[in-house]
């Protein structure tokens, strides 16, 4: 088959291609127990539909917090010397759904938030983050209606090591 | 009611990607001011911070480059192979279906209406409607392969067929609804879409386009067809593994971690070749680069491009990212592919193509140096400003300074960054600005000696 010429070649050869790294680096993983394991923390984060902590969760979502922080705890010094909590594990996420690892920390990691932190501290923070930490760059929250506030403030507690 | 007229499908595809390129970039720079006051634009839930960078991000990759990109399938396959597009009618449906996704993609997220899942943010009924967009294209340029008349596939070809098989391959995995897959799980499968799709729909398109108008700009044909293959297939091998590399450190196993790192070094090969290719086409042609703006994009986006899948590998080293992940580094190193490499390839295809199609010739030569130049400039002081911000971020996070410390002493440069996003967007208005006045009084476009030279070699 002259290859320069098939245009289905092409076609099968980057299919095959792709699917070899795929299966590599997304089917795989399926498989590994670590991945797959549920920890006592995320046993505590499996929360009940229609409770507090899970429309804070929602609401997390829907005001994009999680473009500015993340819940990964790494085991590299910066994390460690940051005492943020424990390093987090596959398993403390099993019941994350969606997932929120974040990518940028242009606020602080939140993995372990609930513990570092008071329920008052959170909702006075939360409508107005600048009178709290003065030179904080975070947007108010002093649009959300009062109930959604304590349910945000619900899910930023309840994200704790298990005990 | 759609037009059947040649190119017209390209031409609506690229006009149309203007607008979300002028629409998306403006978005940058409000979150990139609402990172310096955050009561910018506040007090309201639909402009909040959260909100508004999912519609920048989504904004500038499916909307204006993936719009761009689709533009110049439809105007440089039918051109490689003398053979007409399967259905400008289709085309111009397709453009206009995209154009209601988009407007309806950027109100839902301002609603608040997202996954969560980072740059796949949009809802499943969107999803569905992207993908539907992309079978759309597909079929369209599958089916102007096949009823080619020139036999013979130039490279281009060979990225353009790649893009068209993993972009929705691609796609699917990244979102995968949340209620199916959650966890560390998702996360893996969410950095395997958002580096899978930057490397395998708008690098591989956006290569197979400059592989078109390297020879189209300097008259002459591409250095080695050999090494342009080479390029192809490496990177088809290589880039898929990539996803983990994100998650480096992060709560994933190992050696999933390695299976990231190691073919993320070995994306140098696919890079050098196209580097090797623009170099070994450039020699004794360099004068051209001189009183070329197309040209000075061409060269610049493959020096970015370079630097971009330099940077790569070398971020993708566990004691790199352990120091610059998730600090203003990424935003510097995540905009170069995307603007500095792969908008300005959009850039020149709409340059050289818009006269070709509509007899007009650009405009303003001094609009489109100006384009080029605050480009540039505002892309050099932004990712630097970010740089900078994210190695003095890393650092002092090591050594446990207050993380409002480290927000105060990033600020200037977190300012810096926002003048740089303005010259960014100031350089697109005068583009937008050139192509509109073209159509509306540009004079008569003359073919130029170079549209002799063909592309093959």
């Amino acid at each position: 088959m002259d290859m320069e010429k098939s245009a289905v070649g092409i076609f099968i050869a980057a299919f095959v291609l792709f699917m070899m790294g795929a299966f590599a680096t997304v089917i795989l993983p399926f498989y590994d127990d670590q991945m797959m394991a549920t920890s006592k923390s995320a046993e505590a984060r499996a929360y009940a539909a229609g409770s507090a902590e899970a429309m804070g969760r929602e609401i997390y979502i829907r005001e994009g917090c999680n473009t500015c922080h993340t819940q990964v705890v790494r085991p590299v010094k910066a994390d460690l010397a940051m005492n943020i909590g424990p390093v987090s594990i596959p398993g403390d996420y099993q019941n994350d759904k969606p997932h929120l690892f974040g990518s940028n920390r242009t606020g602080p990691d939140l993995m372990w938030v609930g513990a570092r932190t008071s329920a008052e501290w959170n909702l006075a923070h939360l409508k107005n983050p600048q009178e709290i930490v003065p030179g904080s760059t975070m947007p108010k929250y002093d649009y959300l209606s009062d109930e959604d506030l304590d349910n945000l403030v619900a899910y930023l507690m309840s994200l704790k090591p298990a005990q | 009611m759609f037009s059947n007229a040649e190119h017209s499908a390209a031409k609506n595809f690229w006009f149309t990607a203007i607008f979300w390129l002028l629409i998306s970039m403006l978005a940058g720079l409000v979150v990139a001011i609402k990172q310096m006051s955050p009561d910018f634009l506040g007090g309201t839930s639909w402009l909040t911070y959260g909100r508004v960078r999912p519609i920048h991000t989504n904004g500038v990759l499916l909307a204006w480059l993936s719009m761009v990109n689709v533009g110049c399938m439809f105007y440089i396959v039918p051109k490689l192979l003398r053979t007409k597009l399967w259905s400008e009618r289709l085309g111009n449906f397709t453009c206009v279906l995209w154009n209601v996704g988009i407007t309806a993609a950027v109100i839902t997220l301002a609603a608040g209406y997202s996954t969560g899942v980072e740059y796949a943010e949009l809802p499943l009924w969107l999803d569905l409607a992207v993908a539907l967009l992309a079978i759309l294209v597909a079929v369209n340029v599958l089916m102007t392969i096949k009823n080619r008349k020139e036999k013979q596939l130039y490279v281009s070809i060979w990225y353009y067929v790649g893009s068209l098989v993993w972009l929705p391959a691609v796609y699917i995995v990244g979102n995968i609804p949340s209620e199916l897959v959650g966890g560390a799980m998702q996360a893996n499968m969410n950095w395997f879409y958002g580096h899978n799709v930057i490397g395998l729909w708008f690098t591989t398109v956006g290569i197979g386009t400059m592989y078109y108008l390297l020879p189209k700009l300097t008259g002459k044909p591409i250095y080695s067809h050999k090494l342009s293959l080479i390029g192809f297939w490496t990177i088809g091998t290589f880039y898929v593994w990539n996803g983990p590399h994100h998650l480096v450190n992060s709560p994933i196993p190992l050696w999933l971690m390695k299976a990231g790192i190691i073919p993320s070094i070995l994306l140098i090969i696919p890079v050098w070749t196209v580097l090797a290719n623009v170099l070994g086409t450039m020699k004794g042609q360099w004068h051209q680069v001189q009183d070329n703006v197309n040209l000075k994009f061409l060269i610049t986006a493959m020096i970015f491009y370079l630097m971009a899948c330099l940077q790569g590998p070398f971020q993708s080293l566990m004691s790199v990212s352990a120091v610059i992940k998730y600090t203003h580094w990424v935003p510097g190193h995540a905009h170069m592919a995307p603007f500095g490499a792969f908008s300005f390839i959009g850039f020149i295809a709409i340059y050289y193509a818009v006269p070709r199609i509509s007899g007009k010739e650009i405009y303003s030569k001094a609009l489109m140096s100006w384009h080029y130049y605050l480009s540039v400039a505002g892309f050099l002081i932004f990712a630097f400003s970010m740089w900078i911000a994210g190695v003095m971020q890393g650092f002092a996070w090591m050594e446990a300074t207050p993380f409002i410390e480290t927000v105060r002493m990033v600020a200037p440069f977190v300012a810096v960054r926002a003048i740089g996003g303005t010259l960014m967007i100031v350089a697109q208005f005068f583009f937008a600005w050139n192509i509109y006045m073209t159509m509306k009084a540009g004079k008569a476009f003359k073919v130029d000696r170079s549209e002799d030279v063909s592309a093959t070699a």
